[in-house]
């Protein structure tokens, strides 16, 4: 049973996640500014806080700044602001992870759950040889096995191979022809077309919002690439 | 400071002190004057007063003598009378003759008795006793001598510092001085001459030595007495009649120049006051001024001259005289007071108007000259351009004959010379003005609305020229920026407003979305509840493209451009569209060129651009067709085009379809905000490639150019 507190200035919204959150079986506690959030935190244990940018009183980033002086609780910020500063800032002060508002239910309780499995699993991640992680995506080469936040998905062996090359050189950018040389063992004629089919089905397994990946990236003109030390 | 310069008693006080020290400094220049007839001789004995004095001493000797022969009596001497007349002495002897001496007996007792008054007065003024001058008479030959003023034991030598000689001839004397004797009838014995023709013939000559005593007596109220007395005071006080003179002078000097500096100020107003004095134009104020000045010297040279006169007479000067020399030193004091006036008064408005900075303002000679020039120059200058050019061409022309036809009678060589190096400097000047005219015009043409003309020095016509020009671009310039300020205030409202509509379209999706979990007793509101679904998430997306056209279309994107493959893009492009263009029974026919097609673009906005565009196609292509992706480079450019067949007629021109909100199909019920087509030409542009739409019956056609990377 986890503790979720939600913070956000708009009712509505705080019970509508409320409503999901409860029937996905978690606890809620419920704030309205980023100090009701602190106190909240400190006279709960909370296990994962869901909080917007923009409140009154103290926003969202200096809530989270204030969070972080004394506690690892995964934190997703809410934000109305789809600006990419916006978003690094976030994630810079301490934040885990960002929705956009107006956001998908599914999504927020993906990420949820995602933050979660990380949060609770923490060091349980075993560092053997042939172990590739990306953030939650881990590959045990030697079992054949790809689990993202420890569920295991199934890929096509294409797709096995392309994840491991990416994973392998996390940061590099490959492009269409790269890959595909180097999956298929062959030259590559023009045919790479296949290799973003099975990219973006790649990313439809790995990611919660395949749109907006946050580990397996396009670059686009350039390639494709594994987010380096990403969270 | 100021309130020093304001005072008005301060002015006052030191105007009165600059009259009375002027007056001071012109009674010593009297003193001074005075005391320069002192000046420059080694002794008192050869100032002229001296001279002078001693002429009338020896006149006085002649004057005794011929009175006493006049009545017959042998002059000077220590005979009584009687015993003159007792011893009968009616010749005298001299080397040149013998001379017969007789009393005159046509005289008259009155006339007797006048020659014997006469005698005494001058024998009195003679007298050691009463004089200074000590003197002998002799014969010219100096064999003889007839008598004088020396005690018994003196010698001439003995008795005097310093002998002067002096001679006269007696019969003039002798006529002279008995003229009015004369007048009397001839009858009684015809006069000396006829009487005595070998007096006539011969006249006496007589001579006098003489000087002033060694011993000096100053209880004997002499001439010479005084003259010394005189000269020694001037003597002594020339050195401080100078100091004297000198200080007031000075002084005069420093209220001067205090009331210049006071000048203009006046307690209770600010800046510098003119006065009526500052009224009347300079020159002529200096003009009467110098006049007054020439008059007061005259005055003063005048007056000095008299008291010089005055001073070197003869020292006994009557009552009368001193009044004279007190009228005429106090006009020479006033002369000098007046002199200083009027100097002080010109440098005080002198130095008023250059404090007011009027000085040119308030001289009536540089007010005439400057409407002078004022007038040509506005003549000249509001002449027609041309008329300007060929009037100056003209007189060009023909001083430059003039001068070339005449260079070897005048030798106005250099001159022409002169002239045309002159006309050469015009021309270079005007040409430097026309260049940073041609400059300024074509950076300003080139889109630099902040380019400024520099104007100075710069032709008058040119400079009208060049000021339009800077009016035109300042106009422009404000006109652009009051342009983007508009569109990035227009671009804040957007995002603000977004921003503010993003949040309760969270909870309209969320809410819907519950909604859909619950169980509807009445099978029409699921169907109401897909309505809202659909139309939520159409908002949404409504949203996220009017803040992004927002900001393409206002140029606030950053944009990062580097080196990407276009084949690769394209490659990713369609991996990421593909299934949804099959799921529309669309193919895609690509045609790239060989090897990777290399441009300088943002590789997002670029991708943007390309998904907006398979977006389109896949919203609006008919269903079945092809779409033909065609990659071409060649002259530094790439080009992209995409083509597809609309579903739907496309009566809207390509201008039209790329405006925000405009669609393919005027119903607005298919997905799809209309902000498609306007978002990828505004990020096109943004990184500097073109973006153009063709319209062919149902053929749309899509074309983007990016400058192409080596």
């Amino acid at each position: 049973m986890y503790t979720i507190l939600i913070c956000d200035d708009d009712k509505d919204i705080v019970s509508a996640l409320d409503i999901y959150l409860t029937s996905e079986g978690y606890q809620t506690l419920k704030a309205y500014n980023g100090k009701e959030a602190l106190r909240a935190v400190e006279q709960n244990q909370v296990h994962l806080i869901l909080m917007d940018v923009m409140m009154p009183e103290l926003d969202g980033i200096r809530t989270t700044a204030k969070l972080r002086e004394g506690s690892n609780v995964p934190i997703i910020l809410l934000t109305a602001k789809s600006e990419d500063t916006d978003k690094i800032l976030g994630l810079n002060i301490g934040a885990d992870d960002y929705i956009t508002k107006p956001f998908n239910p599914l999504e927020v309780i993906a990420r949820v759950k995602s933050q979660l499995r990380r949060y609770t699993a923490l060091g349980g991640a075993e560092k053997g040889p042939g172990l590739l992680t990306v953030g939650p995506i881990a590959m045990d080469d030697g079992a054949k096995i790809v689990t993202v936040d420890g569920e295991p998905i199934s890929l096509t062996p294409i797709e096995y191979n392309i994840l491991r090359l990416l994973l392998s050189h996390p940061g590099q950018v490959f492009s269409s022809a790269q890959i595909y040389e180097q999956v298929w063992n062959d030259p590559a004629y023009g045919s790479e077309n296949t290799v973003a089919v099975h990219i973006r089905h790649l990313r439809e397994k790995l990611e919660i919002d395949p749109s907006e990946p946050r580990y397996l990236k396009v670059v686009w003109g350039l390639g494709y690439k594994m987010e380096k030390g990403a969270k | 400071m100021n309130r020093l310069q304001s005072n008005p008693w301060g002015k006052g006080a030191a105007a009165v002190l600059l009259l009375v020290c002027a007056a001071l400094s012109g009674l010593f220049g009297a003193f001074v004057l005075r005391g320069l007839l002192y000046q420059g001789v080694d002794s008192w004995q050869d100032t002229g007063r001296f001279t002078t004095l001693l002429q009338e001493r020896q006149a006085s000797v002649a004057a005794l003598v011929a009175d006493s022969l006049a009545v017959g009596r042998l002059p000077l001497g220590d005979y009584t009378n009687e015993e003159q007349w007792a011893m009968g002495v009616e010749t005298w002897e001299s080397a040149g003759g013998t001379y017969l001496i007789w009393p005159d007996e046509a005289l008259s007792y009155v006339q007797i008795r006048r020659y014997e008054q006469d005698i005494e007065t001058h024998a009195a003024l003679l007298d050691p006793e009463q004089t200074w001058f000590r003197f002998q008479v002799r014969t010219a030959d100096g064999t003889l001598t007839l008598g004088g003023n020396l005690g018994p034991n003196e010698t001439m030598e003995g008795a005097v510092d310093t002998v002067y000689y002096a001679t006269f001839q007696m019969g003039e004397y002798w006529v002279e001085d008995s003229s009015f004797s004369w007048t009397g009838p001839d009858a009684v014995g015809g006069t000396a001459a006829e009487s005595n023709p070998e007096l006539t013939a011969q006249p006496v000559e007589l001579m006098i030595e003489c000087g002033v005593a060694r011993e000096l007596n100053d209880t004997i109220p002499d001439g010479f007495q005084q003259l010394l007395a005189e000269y020694e005071r001037e003597r002594a006080n020339f050195g401080s009649h100078v100091t004297g003179c000198l200080i007031f002078l000075a002084l005069t000097a420093a209220c001067t120049v205090y009331l210049m500096w006071t000048g203009g100020h006046k307690r209770g107003v600010e800046g510098i006051f003119l006065t009526w004095q500052e009224k009347i134009f300079f020159d002529l104020y200096l003009i009467a001024m110098a006049a007054a000045c020439v008059v007061l010297l005259a005055m003063a040279i005048q007056s000095g001259e008299y008291l010089v006169r005055l001073w070197s007479r003869d020292v006994s000067v009557t009552s009368l005289d001193q009044l004279s020399a007190g009228i005429y030193t106090a006009l020479f004091c006033g002369a000098a007071t007046g002199m200083a006036a009027a100097v002080t008064l010109t440098l005080r408005t002198l130095a008023v108007r250059l404090k007011a900075r009027a000085l040119a303002r308030s001289t009536l000679l540089c007010r005439v000259l400057t409407a002078l020039v004022r007038i040509l120059g506005e003549f000249f200058r509001n002449l027609p351009f041309t008329w300007k050019a060929a009037a100056a061409f003209l007189l060009y022309f023909f001083v430059n004959l003039i001068l070339f036809t005449n260079q070897y009678y005048w030798g106005s060589g250099p001159l022409w010379l002169l002239l045309n190096g002159a006309v050469l400097l015009f021309l270079c000047w005007w040409s430097v003005g026309m260049g940073r005219l041609r400059k300024g015009s074509r950076a300003i043409a080139a889109g630099d609305l902040n380019h400024r003309v520099d104007t100075r020095l710069m032709p008058y016509d040119l400079r009208l020229q060049a000021e339009d020009l800077n009016n035109i671009s300042a106009g422009l310039s404000s006109a652009v920026d009051e342009k983007m300020r508009s569109e990035r205030f227009k671009a804040e409202l957007i995002t603000n407003v977004s921003h503010d509509l993003k949040t309760p379209l969270t909870s309209i999706i969320n809410y819907v979305d519950l909604l859909k979990t619950t169980r509807q007793t009445d099978p029409k509101a699921e169907e109401y509840i897909q309505v809202l679904d659909r139309k939520s998430q159409r908002l949404k997306k409504l949203t996220e493209d009017l803040v992004e056209a927002s900001k393409a279309s206002t140029g606030t994107l950053t944009v990062q451009r580097e080196k990407i493959g276009m084949g690769q893009l394209i490659d990713q492009a369609l991996g990421e569209w593909t299934e949804k263009l099959e799921d529309r029974k669309l193919t895609v026919l690509t045609n790239l060129p060989e090897g990777e097609t290399w441009v300088y673009a943002d590789g997002r906005h670029l991708w943007r651009v390309i998904d907006n565009l398979l977006s389109n196609c896949a919203k609006y292509a008919m269903e079945g067709t092809r779409i033909y992706l065609d990659l071409t480079r060649g002259k530094g450019q790439v080009k992209l085009s995409v083509k597809n067949i609309s579903r739907e007629p496309l009566n809207v021109p390509p201008e039209r379809l790329m405006e925000r909100f405009v669609r393919g199909e005027e119903s607005r019920t298919t997905e799809g905000s209309g902000l498609g087509l306007s978002i990828a030409r505004s990020l096109t542009e943004l990184q500097g490639g073109e973006f153009q739409l063709a319209v062919d019956g149902d053929l749309f056609k899509a074309v983007v150019t990016l400058p192409q990377a080596n």
